[in-house]
């Protein structure tokens, strides 16, 4: 699954620590989540897609089979 | 970032140089030979592991970041199950290689010791090849 937490996190202004710790999770998970090697609950998806005013498949792309 | 790295890269050879100095006055340096001098190393080695872990942390921590997190807990669960499994089969090993131990408390101690041992392996190895999309 591929995401777009780094282009969103560019548009605003967060670096992984600062995004870590608005979502409440360790930096490892932000940058696990990016490089597409973690899927994550759906509550966490939840609160990242809130940070940057979202929707959750506008951030986390999911590839059809 | 390297100055955190060389303030702990000396703390903990200062620990170790502490821990070592400690045991050999108490002990006596002709106590350290062979397999006893191999488990002192590891028991060493591995409080300086832990020392680390908990001081990085502990540093986490303080800057707001929660101890643990989703994916941590993932990623203990897997090496939990494998360093489980891996254990079993040591002291099955061990078990079967009883009579090669000097005696009961060496090969006690030195089972535990590699359990901590392949645990610490296998939580790297989970760790460095976690990727729930390998595709």
């Amino acid at each position: 699954m591929k995401t777009r937490i780094k282009e969103f996190r560019a548009r605003h202004n967060l670096t992984q620590d600062a995004l870590a710790l608005k979502v409440g999770v360790r930096r490892e998970t932000i940058v696990f989540l990016e490089k597409g090697k973690y899927n994550p609950s759906l509550k966490l998806a939840y609160d990242i897609a809130q940070i940057f005013k979202m929707k959750i498949e506008d951030v986390f792309l999911f590839a059809d089979k | 970032m390297a100055k955190n790295k060389s303030k702990l890269l000396i703390t903990s050879i200062i620990t170790l140089l502490l821990i070592g100095g400690i045991i050999i006055g108490f002990t006596g340096l002709e106590t350290f030979r062979g397999l006893n001098l191999i488990i002192l190393i590891l028991i060493i080695a591995f409080a300086i592991i832990a020392f680390t872990k908990a001081f990085k942390k502990d540093r986490e921590i303080k800057k707001g970041f929660p101890a643990e997190d989703e994916m941590s807990n993932l990623i203990k669960y897997k090496a939990g199950y494998h360093s489980f499994m891996a254990s079993m089969y040591m002291w099955l090993f061990i078990f079967l290689l009883k009579d090669k131990f000097p005696d009961t408390e060496t090969m006690l101690g030195g089972g535990i010791l590699l359990s901590g041992l392949i645990s610490f392996i296998i939580t790297f190895f989970v760790k460095r090849n976690f990727n729930e999309n390998p595709n």
